[in-house]
Formats: structure tokens, C-alpha cells, sequence
């Protein structure tokens, strides 16, 4: 099934994102997500266009061919007025003001979208199997995209964007909403970046749309900069001295430090693998115990950790294990 | 406005972008660009800055042999030599 320019985006957008709260990260995506939809209305000739200036009225969101995300944006963004009158760059700069309230109707809408059509999927998150989280009620979950859509959808992105050739005006739009939401890096590498910026200069001598949305800022420099010190954060502690010390100072990085109490104090390895499954059966996880023994290795949502004992110094100390990423290399 | 074509329009062309081949096939597009320097996917070019054109049929066919040669534990080199010699 061919998703729409929108639901291709968001598919990368949402991949990987905290589905329960709004963290800061997600906020960028949603931002991007919202001016995927007017970009898509762009595309598809929504807009009543008079030289450069769009108009859109209320009425025209009633359209068989509206989505319901392309109409919660758009509804956002028109508020009270009937209708509104502006060019596609100041369109789109009127996503910086959307609040949480209207990110989250945004959220709702487009995750809406692809669930249905089985493309995305909430699964939830190991840190919630953690002491700490348990015991203070919070659930956590994230967003999966289908691994096969979301290959197919950013392969071909990288192929049009590293090829020679023209570039389609989705391709231009979708490399901008990529710049704006910070998740270039998440698709090219450090080299490959390079002919990026080429061809982001390429596109904005050629073509007449990347020249008018190019110079567009949507992002905040504040949020942008705690994603990328987030991301570089967990990078660093994905690497074995990284996770080496992660492990001694848990404080670093708690999405990669999970510790799990035990039931008994002085319990045997059994007991301990025992409370183990208990805790991941009811938080949903699908895992497959590699090898049991001293430190069991547990292979959870297709990583493999190692169960080290370990106890925690509270009021009093609690006995439990710390669950380790397994070094592949 | 230059817009991407869809899979209705790219199942019916003769020639493909190695994009489209990418939507076609699912393959990486590191993959297919691996194949296409290694001389294992023809393609035509008018000049050398512009788009490569894949003859679609021959691409996708020429894809899942690779693909099968490749899971009956041959290396790419044997793979390359045995292409060559089939379509001598």
C-alpha cells in the first residue's frame, strides 16, 4: 500500500518516540509532521492559489479529499478566522505556534492514520520494566514503524537525494522537513551528509519551491539542541566503555540501565531469572532467555542483555539485577 | 511542479530511476548501487550528470537472481563471474 507524502514522513518522525508523554524530541517531529500535512495540500493542489499567495476557508477542509490529519492541522492553524491568505513559507512558519494541546490532536491523528493500516505500532519501553518507573506508576511506550515500509520509504529518499539527476518537488520538501526535524542524521551518514549540503544547494538554485521553503526555520533552536544532546548522549553509551560505565553510573543514560528488583532478599539465580520474566511478561515484552546461570543472558524486543545481580542503596538496600546491553563486539 | 510518479505509473514504464527500483524492490539503495558499480545491473545514461535509467523487467529479474545466487552461499565475486558467463 502507497502511503501519502504525510504518513511517509511521520512514519520516520514517529519511529523510535515516547508514544505517552510529549517529550521535547517529540515536539520537533510533530512540528515537522504539521507542515508535512500543509505541504501535501500544497502538492495536491488544495489551496486556492493566486500567483504566490494561498487561500484557504474553512469550508474547504468539508472536501471528500481532506485527510482527518490534513484537517486538525489546518484547523489549528486557521483558529477563529473563516479563512486565511498567506504564501506557503509563512503557512508553514505558523507551526512554531501550535501548542501542546494541538501537537497532541496532531499526534493522535497521524498515528491514527498508520495504525490502522498496521504501518505503525506502540510497543513498550524496557525502562518501564525499571524500579524506579515501576514503583511510581508511570508507563512508557514507544512508536515502531513496519521495519519494511520504513526501509523502503528511506531508502529511496537517500537514493534520490545521493543520485545524480533532478530532484522531485516531494523529494525537495521531504529533504527540508528532514533539515528541520533533525533526522538527517538519522538517515545519512557523516559522509554521505556532505553530498547533502551539495544537493540542498543544488536544489536551491534549480528548483522554485526548494527556493521559496529552503530558507524556512521551523524548529527551535532550544529543542533541536536537546535532541541532538540526547542522541549523541545514548551514541556514546552505546559504545562498550560507554555502557561499561553506564553501568557504574546509571545516572547517565536510564533508558539503557534497567534494574529489576527481586521479590527475596538473597535470592538463588533462579528466583532471580524467575522475578526477571515475571516483571518483562507484564509489561509486555517479547524476549527468548539465551542461556541461564550466575549472569542469564536474555535476548528482549531483539537485543541481548545480561541480568547482572546487583543491589540498589536506597533507605535500605534492595537486591535485584541490572540489565546490561550485551557486547556483540 | 516535478512530481514523484506513482507505483501505478512505475509498474507500467519501461525505465525506472534506481529510486523507483528501490520502492519496486525494497533492496537498499546502497545495495543496488553496489550491484550497478560492480557492473552486475545495466542501466542507460545520456550524459554523465544525469539520471541513470534502469530497463525495469530486466532490473528486477537481474535483482532476484543476485539475490538468489547470493542465499545459496555464493560470494558477490562468484556471483559475477557466473552472471558473466550466463549472459555471455
Amino acid at each position: 500500500m502507497e502511503l501519502s507524502f504525510a504518513q511517509n514522513f511521520s512514519l520516520i518522525a514517529l519511529n523510535a518516540q515516547d508514544s505517552l508523554h510529549l517529550t521535547t524530541a517529540k515536539k520537533v517531529s510533530l512540528r515537522c509532521m504539521a507542515a508535512a500535512a500543509i505541504c501535501e495540500l500544497y502538492l495536491d493542489h488544495g489551496f486556492t492559489m493566486k500567483k504566490d499567495v494561498l487561500t484557504l476557508a474553512i469550508q474547504d477542509l468539508e472536501q471528500s479529499t481532506t485527510t482527518l490529519y490534513q484537517e486538525t492541522v489546518l484547523k489549528a492553524i486557521l483558529g477563529k478566522n473563516e479563512n486565511l491568505s498567506d504564501t506557503l513559507p509563512h503557512y508553514l512558519t505558523h507551526v512554531t505556534k501550535l501548542s501542546n494541546k494541538h501537537l497532541r490532536e496532531v499526534e493522535l491523528t497521524f498515528a491514527d492514520s498508520l495504525k490502522v493500516i498496521d504501518e505503525l505500532e506502540e510497543i513498550p519501553n524496557l525502562l518501564g520494566c525499571d524500579l524506579e518507573f515501576k514503583t511510581a506508576g508511570i508507563s512508557l511506550k514507544e512508536y515502531r514503524s513496519n521495519a519494511e515500509l520504513f526501509t523502503r520509504v528511506t531508502e529511496s529518499l537517500r537514493a534520490e537525494i545521493l543520485e545524480e539527476g533532478t530532484m522531485t518537488d516531494e523529494s525537495s520538501l521531504m529533504l527540508w522537513l528532514l533539515r528541520e526535524s533533525g533526522c538527517l542524521y538519522d538517515i545519512f551518514s557523516k559522509e554521505e551528509l556532505k553530498r547533502v549540503v551539495d544537493r540542498i544547494n543544488e536544489i536551491f538554485e534549480s528548483n522554485s519551491l526548494a527556493k521559496q521553503v529552503l530558507p524556512v526555520n521551523i524548529h527551535k533552536s532550544i529543542e533541536m539542541s536537546v535532541k541532538n544532546f540526547l542522541t549523541i548522549k545514548r551514541q556514546v553509551m552505546s559504545t562498550p566503555i560507554g555502557t561499561g560505565s553506564n553501568f557504574t553510573f546509571p545516572v547517565f543514560e536510564r533508558s539503557q540501565s534497567i534494574f529489576i528488583d527481586t521479590e527475596a532478599l538473597f535470592s538463588n539465580k533462579e528466583d532471580r531469572l524467575r522475578d526477571v520474566i515475571a516483571r518483562l511478561e507484564e509489561n509486555g515484552h517479547t524476549f527468548t532467555v539465551i542461556h541461564e546461570g550466575e549472569v542469564p543472558v536474555i535476548k528482549i524486543d531483539n537485543f541481548l542483555y545480561e541480568a547482572i545481580p546487583t543491589a540498589m542503596q536506597y533507605r535500605f538496600p534492595v537486591q535485584g539485577v541490572r540489565l546490561r546491553k550485551y557486547p556483540l563486539y | 511542479m516535478s512530481r514523484q510518479r506513482t507505483m501505478e505509473k512505475i509498474l507500467t514504464s519501461e525505465y525506472v530511476s534506481i529510486g523507483e527500483l528501490v520502492r519496486l524492490t525494497g533492496c537498499r539503495y546502497s545495495t543496488l548501487k553496489f550491484y550497478t558499480e560492480e557492473g552486475m545491473l545495466p542501466f542507460e545514461q545520456e550524459e554523465e550528470n544525469l539520471t541513470r535509467r534502469f530497463p525495469r523487467e530486466k532490473a528486477i529479474a537481474k535483482i532476484k537472481e543476485v539475490q538468489d545466487l547470493k542465499k545459496s552461499g555464493l560470494s558477490i565475486s562468484e556471483i559475477k563471474n557466473i552472471l558473466s558467463l550466463l549472459h555471455r
